[in-house]
């Protein structure tokens, strides 16, 4: 018998939704297996797919690890979580939907701070006045390091926020947040502005190729059939 | 990687014995501070480009702690635990691992968990002895350990002070250099960009404001602000107060004035940043730099040289050392002395002076500290690869 594929799709999150609907556009449902709450499926439409339901960080996890062939995530998630992305996976096609941007954003009282280089001298009259860093709320510490670091920013730390990122600069546990953004509201509504410069990267929804997974003729027909299929739905 | 095999493991702990050895005879009491360390003093106070390279993690009662990156940090909070007031001289020794995550997977030669063996010595307030002492000792243990060829790399941190003192400079430049001296590239944009009198934002949002600002007194400019803050319905929120805010404000307005850095100035600080010859020759030039720009450097330059006649003394090839204005400039916590001892091509031992840690570790004022540390695995791998 032939190599199975093995696809990692979310199973909960802002992803979920608009993954499945592209799925059923290009006439590959998932139909689960086994229990109704379990996390395994298949493709009726494709023979020979063996769907993995997994969290968006797991996903991440599996697709390095090899485990699954291909998977479906946002690529903010992989960039911040694989320190050798190009070693570890291909990018196969963006999908158009999990659209947001990660930006550096600051309270927009700061007037005297629009762009990347304004932070360095911030940070150093901080350092000066409260004898302590500026501290970045954030759950993006690898994008935040690598990006603040081209900018030439360094006085900083990170503190790490999973949840209500926007909230802590008013709340007064972080001076600037690192997160991401769809329309700006939230940041409005929490009296932020995003740096002129502060773009750190426009996320989106990949179909990813694990480079550590076992590649044989079948698995690499079947990749190509769904890419095939996801392209002519996106 | 650290001693896999016995006989690694063995040969390591016999050049420890005789590091600490050498260390012990000197008057330098053996500490072992813990290996596990708050992740906040290290973040906090070196940045977060330690972070990239430390092991940080989260214990169940939410605590970030992480596996020390380095051994003076730890021994400079044992030391304010024995002497919360930082009043006594204290000598200490030490051998240990310490992590650091490797970028490019860990190798021989950079290994993920490696072993410092090291001094630190707090509160002598003779600091050129201080730092000879350190030196020397350093220098001793490596040449117990069995290492017979190697050579001195020197630099000064407070020399690269003294010449912005010295340097006719606004204030807030001066404050900026200083800053910007830990990164390089920053640096030399700031220079280049301060010596062509570019403002590096009056096109910006701010630029408008500040013009506005232009001279006013630090208490009507927070006034200023504080009514345009109003009138853009925009809400002071957080940590950063409205003089900090009107304080920068009042700096870019100065910038937008201000006359462009004089040619000349940033010539004598590139100048001298590109100083890098043996220790005699370095003076001398470093000298000529001064005197040729018409300033007066103070002290450090007779500390720097006087040092090197004190090691010289002492039996230290300095003829065959070499001194860099810029060495020593990506380690922020250094605040005068630092050195590397190489052999092979790689630095086997490094250290330096840095008396402004302690304050950041809880002590109330700067505490005269200086140390070095040896990378233990290169130098074994250094005196059998000679032997």
């Amino acid at each position: 018998m032939a190599a199975k594929l093995g696809i990692a799709v979310p199973a909960k999150g802002r992803l979920k939704e608009a993954a499945a609907a592209l799925f059923e556009r290009a006439g590959l449902a998932v139909r689960k297996t086994g229990h109704d709450r379990g996390y395994r499926g298949i493709m009726p439409g494709l023979d020979g797919v063996d769907v993995a339901f997994l969290s968006a960080a797991e996903i991440v996890h599996q697709l390095k690890a090899g485990r699954v062939h291909i998977g479906l995530t946002g690529e903010d998630l992989i960039r911040e979580t694989l320190p050798n992305v190009d070693g570890s996976v291909e990018f196969l096609a963006p999908l158009g939907f999990g659209r947001a941007d990660v930006v550096v954003a600051v309270p927009n009282c700061w007037i005297d701070v629009c762009r990347m280089a304004d932070l360095e001298d911030v940070a150093a009259q901080f350092a000066r006045v409260h004898g302590r860093r500026l501290r970045v709320a954030t759950k993006y510490l690898n994008l935040t390091r690598r990006f603040f670091a081209s900018a030439g920013v360094a006085g900083y730390r990170i503190v790490e926020s999973v949840g209500a990122t926007e909230g802590t600069p008013a709340a007064g546990t972080a001076e600037l947040i690192v997160d991401i953004t769809t329309t700006g509201t939230t940041l409005a509504a929490n009296h932020l502005k995003v740096l002129e410069d502060g773009l750190i990267l426009q996320s989106q929804a990949h179909l990813l190729a694990a480079r550590g997974a076992e590649w044989t003729k079948s698995t690499i027909r079947l990749r190509d059939a769904i890419l095939d299929r996801l392209s002519k739905a996106v | 990687m650290s001693a896999e095999s016995a006989r690694k493991f063995e040969a390591l702990e016999a050049q420890a014995v005789t590091l600490l050895d050498v260390f012990k005879r000197r008057g330098y009491e053996q500490v072992a501070p813990s290996i596990i360390q708050p992740a906040d003093i290290f973040l906090d106070q070196i940045g977060e480009a330690i972070r990239g390279r430390t092991y940080v993690f989260t214990d169940l009662t939410g605590e970030e702690l992480c596996l020390r990156p380095d051994l003076t940090v730890p021994v400079s909070r044992l030391y304010l635990e024995r002497h919360p007031r930082a009043d006594v001289e204290a000598r200490y020794c030490y051998n240990g691992p310490a992590f650091r995550f490797q970028q490019r997977r860990a190798s021989q030669t950079h290994p993920r968990e490696f072993r410092q063996a090291g001094i630190e010595c707090f509160g002598v307030a003779d600091r050129d002895s201080a730092d000879t002492e350190v030196v020397l000792l350093a220098a001793d243990a490596v040449r117990a350990a069995g290492l017979k060829e190697y050579r001195f790399r020197f630099g000064d941190i407070a020399l690269f002070f003294a010449l912005l003192d010295a340097l006719s400079l606004p204030e807030r430049w001066r404050l900026k250099l200083r800053n910007y001296f830990w990164r390089p590239p920053a640096f030399h944009a700031l220079l280049s960009r301060l010596a062509k009198g570019e403002s590096a934002d009056s096109d910006s949002a701010a630029s408008e404001l500040a013009a506005t600002l232009g001279a006013q007194d630090p208490a009507l400019a927070e006034e200023t602000v504080a009514t345009y803050l109003e009138a853009n319905d925009l809400l002071l929120a957080g940590n950063r107060t409205l003089g900090e805010i009107a304080e920068r404000l009042l700096d870019h307005a100065a910038d937008l004035r201000a006359e462009p850095l004089p040619r000349e100035v940033a010539t004598v600080i590139d100048y001298f940043l590109a100083v890098e010859a043996s220790p005699r020759e370095a003076v001398d030039r470093i000298a000529m730099i001064g005197k040729g720009a018409g300033i007066d450097l103070g002290p450090s330059l007779y500390v720097l040289s006087r040092r090197f006649d004190l090691l010289e003394k002492c039996g230290v090839n300095i003829r065959i050392a070499t001194f860099a204005t810029e060495f020593g400039r990506d380690l922020e916590y250094y605040s005068g002395l630092v050195f590397q001892i190489e052999a092979g091509g790689s630095p086997i031992a490094g250290g330096g002076r840095y008396d402004s840690l302690l304050r950041s570790v809880g002590a109330r004022a700067d505490v005269p500290a200086v140390g070095s540390a040896i990378h233990t695995e290169r130098l074994l791998a250094c005196v059998k690869g000679l032997s």
